[in-house]
C-alpha cells in the first residue's frame, strides 16, 4: 500500500472513530503541479487526501486559526519535519497544545515521499536532531554564495534592489507558521512602530522587523519565499539569522515542545547588559 | 492590404516616440519578476510573455505615493500639495486584459470626486496593446465577455503576424491615432495576415453566477465558510490585480511635520474594516472573501455596469493555497445549476 494510501485510510478510522474532528492534508489543485490545503471532516471524503512530492506546504499555520482547537477535541495534520518543529515552537510559545494533534509525518527525500513514524511531536525528536546535524538545502544555493562574497556596501545595494520590490502585501507573514500574532507590529498605529508605506524605508523596515522576529523561530520551510507574489528570496534572509543563532546561542529551532524561546529568554548573569 | 508595424523597426520608433516627448514602457523582466517599466531601447523589452506578473495599475495608481507634505510651525501652516510627474507615456506590449482592467476602474475613480492622481496617468498614456496568441492555465478574459483581443481601454491594438515579422495595427482611440502619426513613415502596407488567437476556454457562466450572488439569500451561504477556508488573509491577490483599486490615506511624520501618503489597501486583510473600537464588521476571512467577490461581481456592477474583473488570472496564478476569483466563481456556477 502507499502511503498516501496508507494515510487515507488511517484517516478515515480517525475520523470515522471521532478521534478527530479533522483532518488537515493535501488535495489536488488547480494545475497537475499543484497542491492545496484541504480540511476533511468526514470520513467519506478522505479519498480527496493527496500525499506527493508537490505536498511541499507547511500546513501548520492553520493549526492556530481562530477557534479551531478551542473545544479541546483532536485534529490531525500532515507535516513535514519542518512542520513538526514549528509545531514545537508554537507549543512552546503556548499557542497551541500539541496533545491535541494527530501527526501524518512524511518528508520528501529527491522525488521520493518517506512517511515519517509517530503520531505525536516528541515522537519525531530523532528526525529533527539529524536535521540540525545536516545542513538544510538552501545552504547550498549559488545565490547565498554569491550573497556572501560580497562586501557589505554590495550586500546592501542587492537587499535594496530586492526589497525595492517588495509591495507589502504580507504574504510573507500570512503564510508563515510563526507570524501568528493577532495584531502584527505593523499594524499597531498608536505609536506607529513601522511605517505603512511601501516606499525604500518602509519596506526595509518591515522585511528587517520580520528577520529580527523570525530569529531563532524560522524552522526554515519555505513558506514565506514561496508565498512572496514579487520573487523576493526570504529564504536566505531567514536561513542567514538562523545560521546565526546555532552559531551564537547553539540554538536549532523547534527541537521540542520545552524548548525556551531563544527571543524570550533571559538569564540574569547575562554577559550583555542591554537586551537587544 | 493592412497595416504593419514590422518588429525590425521597432527601435526606431522607440527613438521617435522619445525624441516626440513620450517616455516608452512596457514589459520587462528585472531583478527576478516581470513587470512594466520604461525602456530605453526595443530590446530591453520582453514581448513573449504571456503576462507580466505585476499589473499595469501600477503605472496609473501606484503601491505608495506622496500627496502633501506638512509642516506646523507656531504660527503658520504650511502645506505642499503633490501631484504625479507630468509627461507623456506610451505603454507598449499592454495585454488586452490589463488595458480593460484601467477602462474598468475609470468610472471608479471619477465618480463621486474625480481622482487627479489617477486622471492624470491616464490622460498622459497611450496604451498599445498586443492581442494575445498565448495563454496558460489562469487566463480567464473569455469568462469574463473579454477576449484575447478585446481593444476596450486600449488605444491601439497590435495583432501578431502569423509569420512572427511583426504586428497588424488597428486603431482605435484619436490619442493612439496621434501616437502612431510620429512613426507614419516606418509603419508599412502589407498583405501579411495575423496569427490565430489563444484559445480561451471559458471556465465559469458568469451570468449564472452573477444571479446566485445577488441573492441575497446567499450572502450567509455556508459556501463562503467552505471555499474561504484555506485563505491566510494575504492581499497578493488584491495587489496585484489590475482593478483592485482600495487604498488607505496614511500622515507619515509626527504632529509637526510629514507626509500624507495614499498607499494600497486590501479587502484581504483583517484591519480594513476594523473599527477604533475594537470592533470588526468582518471578522473572519470568509466575510472577506465573500467581500471581494460581491464586490467584483455584484456591487461595483450594481453602480458601474461592469464587473470589476477583467480575467487576467493572476489572482489564481500567485495565490498561495491556489484559490482565486476563478475557483471561487466555478463553484457558484455549479451551485446555481
Ligand atoms: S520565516 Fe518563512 S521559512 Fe521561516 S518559518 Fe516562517 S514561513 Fe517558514
Ligand atoms: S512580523 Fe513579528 S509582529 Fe508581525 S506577525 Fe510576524 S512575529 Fe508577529
Ligand atoms: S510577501 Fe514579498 S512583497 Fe509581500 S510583504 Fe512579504 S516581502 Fe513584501
Ligand atoms: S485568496 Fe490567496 S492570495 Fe488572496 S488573500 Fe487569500 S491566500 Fe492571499
Ligand atoms: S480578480 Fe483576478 S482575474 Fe480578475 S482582474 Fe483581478 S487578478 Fe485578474
Amino acid at each position: 500500500m502507499s502511503i498516501e494510501e496508507q494515510y487515507r485510510t488511517r484517516a478515515k478510522e480517525l475520523l470515522a472513530g471521532g478521534a478527530v474532528k479533522m483532518v488537515i492534508g493535501y488535495g489536488k489543485g488547480t494545475t497537475g503541479e499543484r497542491r492545496r490545503p484541504i480540511f476533511i471532516t468526514s470520513p467519506d471524503e478522505v479519498e480527496r487526501l493527496v500525499l506527493d512530492e508537490a505536498c511541499i506546504t507547511n500546513l501548520s499555520g492553520y493549526l492556530v486559526s481562530e477557534g479551531l482547537l478551542s473545544d479541546e477535541k483532536r485534529v490531525a495534520v500532515f507535516l513535514r519535519p519542518e512542520g513538526v518543529r514549528a509545531v514545537n515552537i508554537l507549543a512552546a510559545e503556548s499557542q497551541l497544545d500539541s496533545d491535541q494533534l494527530v501527526i501524518f509525518g512524511f518528508d520528501v527525500v529527491g522525488n521520493e515521499i518517506k512517511a515519517l513514524k509517530g503520531i505525536h511531536v516528541e515522537e519525531f525528536a530523532d528526525v529533527i536532531e539529524s536535521l540540525k546535524e545536516s545542513a538544510p538545502g538552501v545552504a547550498k544555493e549559488l545565490l547565498l554564495e554569491k550573497i556572501e562574497s560580497m562586501s557589505p556596501q554590495e550586500r546592501f545595494s542587492y537587499w535594496q534592489g530586492e526589497f525595492a520590490k517588495c509591495i507589502k502585501c504580507y504574504a510573507c507573514r500570512q503564510a508563515c507558521p510563526m507570524c501568528y500574532c493577532r495584531r502584527c507590529i505593523v499594524d499597531s498605529n498608536q505609536p506607529q512602530w513601522v511605517n505603512t508605506s511601501s516606499h525604500s524605508l518602509g519596506n526595509f523596515e518591515w522585511n528587517i522587523v520580520r528577520a529580527f522576529h523570525l530569529s531563532g523561530r524560522c524552522v526554515e520551510c519555505g513558506n514565506c519565499d514561496r508565498a512572496c507574489p514579487v520573487n523576493i528570496p526570504l529564504r536566505l534572509i531567514n536561513h542567514r539569522m538562523a545560521e546565526e543563532v546555532l552559531g551564537t546561542f547553539d540554538h536549532f529551532a523547534g527541537t521540542s515542545k520545552t524548548q525556551e524561546p531563544v527571543l524570550a529568554s533571559f538569564k540574569k548573569d547575562d554577559s550583555e547588559t542591554f537586551i537587544l | 492590404m493592412t497595416k504593419i508595424l514590422f518588429s525590425d523597426k521597432l527601435d526606431n520608433c522607440v527613438e521617435r516616440w522619445k525624441k516626440a516627448g513620450f517616455s516608452v514602457i512596457g514589459p520587462v523582466q528585472r531583478n527576478n519578476i516581470s513587470t512594466y517599466a520604461a525602456v530605453e531601447r526595443a530590446a530591453e523589452l520582453d514581448l513573449g510573455l504571456i503576462l507580466t506578473e505585476r499589473s499595469i495599475k501600477e503605472l496609473f495608481f501606484p503601491q505608495s505615493e506622496p500627496m502633501l507634505q506638512y509642516t506646523i510651525k507656531k504660527d503658520s501652516i504650511e502645506t505642499k500639495d503633490f501631484l504625479p510627474p507630468s509627461g507623456q507615456r506610451i505603454i507598449f506590449g499592454a495585454r488586452p486584459c490589463d488595458a480593460s482592467g484601467m477602462a474598468i476602474d475609470d468610472p471608479l475613480f471619477g465618480w463621486d470626486y474625480k481622482d487627479e492622481y489617477w486622471f492624470q496617468r491616464r490622460n498622459e498614456s497611450v496604451i498599445v496593446t498586443i492581442a494575445c496568441t498565448q495563454s496558460d492555465d489562469f487566463c480567464m478574459c473569455t469568462s469574463l465577455k473579454l477576449a484575447p483581443d478585446s481593444t476596450k481601454g486600449s488605444d491601439i491594438l497590435l495583432r501578431p503576424l502569423e509569420n512572427k515579422r511583426g504586428w497588424l495595427v488597428e486603431e482605435i482611440t484619436d490619442r493612439g491615432r496621434d501616437a502612431f502619426k510620429a512613426i507614419a513613415d516606418i509603419v508599412q502596407e502589407s498583405a501579411d495576415t495575423a496569427a490565430p488567437l489563444a484559445v480561451v476556454e471559458k471556465k465559469f457562466d458568469l451570468d449564472r453566477s452573477v444571479a446566485w450572488l445577488q441573492n441575497p439569500e446567499n450572502f450567509e451561504s455556508r459556501f463562503w465558510k467552505e471555499i474561504s477556508m484555506r485563505c491566510i488573509g494575504c492581499a497578493s491577490c488584491t495587489f496585484l490585480c489590475p482593478t483592485c483599486h482600495c487604498f488607505d490615506i496614511q500622515d507619515e511624520g509626527d504632529t509637526y511635520s510629514g507626509m500624507r501618503r495614499k498607499n494600497w489597501d486590501s479587502c484581504s486583510f483583517a484591519l480594513f474594516t476594523m473599527h477604533t473600537s475594537g470592533h470588526n464588521p468582518r471578522s473572519t476571512q470568509s466575510a472577506r472573501w465573500r467581500q471581494r467577490i460581491m464586490h467584483k461581481f455584484n456591487y461595483f456592477p450594481g453602480k458601474f455596469s461592469v464587473n470589476s474583473c477583467s480575467g487576467c488570472g493572476r489572482c489564481s496564478r500567485q495565490c498561495p493555497v491556489d484559490m482565486g476569483i476563478t475557483e471561487t466563481l466555478q463553484e457558484i456556477s455549479k451551485l446555481s445549476q
